[in-house]
């Protein structure tokens, strides 16, 4: 793309002026006007708001705000006790913040905080998390893992299941790109060549299924713990391959000269190679996270009661059946938004890399 | 002056690591595997495939071979495998297209074709695909009309059931038909590259798809009508309760097979529009300076770089929309991930069933990877 400053009726022109360049305009046009239409139709001119009465949704067919002002605290936080509501939600903001802050620190916006301090705070976040949503200390009451749903435990598997899959990823990276053991790095291989040739939902089956059967009798695993262990063995060996692609586009010389500064193993990994690998792979690290994430909310097939499971909830009630767009559109609306702001994060990293 | 030495051997070091990460990884399978078999020991049962003989019992919703609650279970792993096969073909097809569609669009000449491209990649890259597999569903259950008033259209049948289609009944002349057909791409092969021999030859060429259009039209016809054929059509009619005769899609195959054409083709397009951009423009402009028509630049110097290009994330894409077939679970269709999960509810299975199903999973996917891998290098080759 050449940079050239086109004024806007060069612009308008270029949209018509051969026949391919009008073909696709009209294309792009009917499609905008259908879409369009809809979406005015059904957010705008046929909603219902939340002060008109509800019974008003029968009648009109766009959006029923009264059904999610009703159903939003549900479609948030399911079957978490009502009136500890305010539990999941501190939660919720408090990895929801912490992973805004992380976003902006990489492309050097937010507080500067340096890897070790990241890592406490983060570490902070998720215990305290933990707490809030369980309970059973400082006064707060006991609440089982069955009750978690809706946003926290989406935010909590995901968040969770990266934080570990990436080091886990970075130990079957380096086992897998060293060539001194090669007992270690075959196994390695294998590992992670078999588990990105599987569906997801197959692992996470074997998780929820074969787990508990591979521990000894009488060790029980609850199933948000058992998708946990599923997810983090799964996102591990993405994780891996995008950092070996980052350690292979190392010079051999940063290796070497290391070597002859007389640096141990770990120290070279840990110093000179490890953090450039993770530099570089930073862009392609951050498309496998927005995955991950995205790919969280297939546990609802597993039983697990995720803001997509509780969406799907909350028109199952009798006196609600018929909103499930209105429920959809919530968790579309969430996802979206926190998508959009970790592929702008993505972007930035891209374009820096691509700088230098 | 010291004669110059040969660096010391590597000193020869006892493979420790490796030692360690066998014995644990072994230890690991031993105690997995003893835990196994005593757990199903105490539920009254060991591990073994045989249970692959007894009786299903489920029906399934739609099947490619003839099946029946009676079969074994091992019938309907079958049937599931092929589901989704039929899946992944269908929705790869799908999503090429699409990508293919909006690739060109984002790089094409409308500025408001790019905007709908890039609108369109942007929504479709942020969302979930069980979300918009969930979405489609339930506005195609509520939109479209009950099996009563499905929406007919030149023997097509959509309810919000099932898409009903005329299929033509086979019958041996038609197999001629088809014949004559490959004989004709056959030949119009052979005409290819005897036009191009004498391209070669002589520097002039000939017309060449002037030549083979007309031959690979007009031979299946000329079959057709020396053979005789009647064309027997076995079309849809309401009887009853239901359509009967044509041939039957589920609504759940369509919208998964959207949902996925959907999710890949915006990221298809994607991969698609940077391989164009990759193309540096200075190929163009020596093609044209060379004095090729626009037709020939871009059939013989900017695509075949197009497809070296983005064949690898190409093959990625493909793999990946292989595995995501396992989606349609969540709403019901008869795949391979779902039969599973229904034998392993039914049977408590699950270690023998996984198993299944992973290698099955793992011999299509790592068989797409080679097949693309193999087409990957061939074109590096074909590169000096």
């Amino acid at each position: 793309m050449n940079e050239r400053l086109i004024s806007l009726r060069d612009l308008a022109w270029s949209a018509v002026n051969t026949p391919l360049s009008l073909v696709l305009t009209l294309l792009a046009l009917i499609v905008f006007s259908q879409v369009g239409w809809a979406a005015g139709h059904w957010l705008v001119f046929q909603a219902v708001w939340p002060w008109q009465p509800a019974d008003l949704c029968a009648i009109h067919s766009g959006i029923c705000w009264p059904f999610l002002t009703e159903k939003l605290r549900f479609i948030l936080f399911g079957t978490y006790p009502y009136d500890d509501h305010w539990r999941p939600a501190l939660a919720s903001f408090l990895m929801c913040a912490l992973s805004v802050q992380t976003g902006l620190q990489m492309i050097d916006r937010g507080f500067r905080l340096n890897a070790l301090q990241t890592l406490a705070v983060w570490g902070a976040v998720l215990l305290l998390a933990f707490v809030l949503m369980a309970g059973g200390v400082l006064g707060l009451e006991r609440v089982d893992s069955v009750r978690w749903n809706g946003l926290p435990i989406l935010l909590i598997l995901s968040i969770a299941a990266i934080a570990m899959a990436l080091p886990l990823g970075m130990f079957l990276a380096l086992a897998r790109a060293q060539s001194r053991f090669r007992a270690l790095a075959r196994m390695a291989t294998a590992y992670i060549e078999l588990t990105r040739a599987v569906p997801m939902l197959t692992v996470l089956f074997v998780g929820i299924f074969v787990l508990p059967l591979m521990l000894p009798p009488g060790v029980k695993i609850s199933p948000v713990g058992a998708t946990l262990v599923a997810l983090i063995m799964f996102h591990a060996s993405y994780f891996a391959e995008d950092l070996r692609g980052g350690l292979q586009s190392l010079h051999k010389g940063q290796d070497e000269a290391a070597k002859a500064l007389g640096l141990p193993y770990w120290k070279r990994v840990g110093l000179i190679l490890m953090p450039q690998a993770i530099q570089r792979s930073l862009p392609s690290l951050v498309n496998t996270i927005i995955g991950a994430y995205k790919d969280t909310s297939l546990v609802v097939v597993l039983g697990i009661h995720d803001l997509t499971a509780t969406a799907r909830m909350s028109f199952s009630d009798p006196g609600w059946r018929g909103y499930s767009l209105e429920a959809y559109f919530v968790v579309g609306l969430w996802f979206f938004v926190s998508c959009a702001f970790l592929s702008v994060i993505g972007r930035k990293l891209h374009r820096k890399a691509a700088i230098g | 002056m010291i004669p110059p030495r040969l660096p010391p051997p590597d000193r020869k070091i006892l493979p420790v690591w490796d030692i360690f990460a066998t014995a644990v990884v072994v230890l690991l399978i031993a105690f997995a595997v003893n835990n196994v078999i005593t757990n199903m020991s105490l539920a009254g049962a060991t591990p073994g495939f045989g249970f692959l003989w007894q009786n299903a019992g489920f029906d399934v919703s739609e099947a490619l071979i003839p099946y029946s609650p009676e079969n074994g279970y091992y019938r309907v792993i079958i049937v599931g495998l092929l589901n989704t096969l039929l899946l992944a073909v269908v929705s790869l097809v799908l999503a090429t297209a699409l990508g293919l569609l909006i690739g060109l669009m984002a790089v094409g000449p409308s500025p408001i074709g790019r905007i709908a491209a890039s609108g369109y990649v942007e929504v479709f890259r942020n969302l979930p695909k069980l979300l918009i597999l969930l979405i489609l569903f339930v506005t195609a259950v509520n939109e479209l009309p009950h099996v009563r008033s499905a929406v007919g259209f030149g023997g097509f049948y959509l309810s919000n059931r099932s898409l009903y289609f005329p299929t033509l009944v086979f019958t041996p002349q038609i197999w001629g038909v088809l014949a004559s057909m490959g004989g004709a791409i056959l030949l119009a092969l052979l005409m290819q590259s005897r036009l191009k021999q004498h391209r070669i030859k002589t520097g002039k060429a000939l017309p060449m798809l002037g030549a083979c259009v007309p031959c690979v039209l007009l031979l299946p016809v000329l079959g057709a009508w020396v053979l005789d054929v009647q064309w027997v059509w076995s079309l849809p009619e309401f009887a009853g309760f239901d359509y009967k005769g044509g041939l039957r899609l589920s609504l759940q195959f369509i919208v998964i097979a959207l949902t996925l054409g959907l999710y890949h083709g915006a990221q298809i397009g994607e991969v698609i529009r940077g391989g164009i951009e990759a193309v540096p423009s200075g190929q163009g402009e020596a093609a044209q300076a060379l004095g090729l028509s626009r037709g020939q630049a871009l059939r013989l110097i900017i695509l075949p770089q197009v497809v070296r290009i983005i064949l690898p994330s190409m093959s990625n894409q493909y793999v990946n929309l292989i595995k995501n077939t396992s989606v349609a679970i969540a709403v019901g269709y008869a795949d391979l991930m779902s039969v599973a999960g229904t034998i392993i509810n039914q049977s408590f299975r699950p270690l023998e069933m996984m198993l299944i199903t992973m290698g099955m999973y793992l011999v299509i996917c790592l068989s797409v990877t080679m097949m693309l891998n193999r087409m990957n290098e061939r074109l590096r080759l074909a590169q000096h």
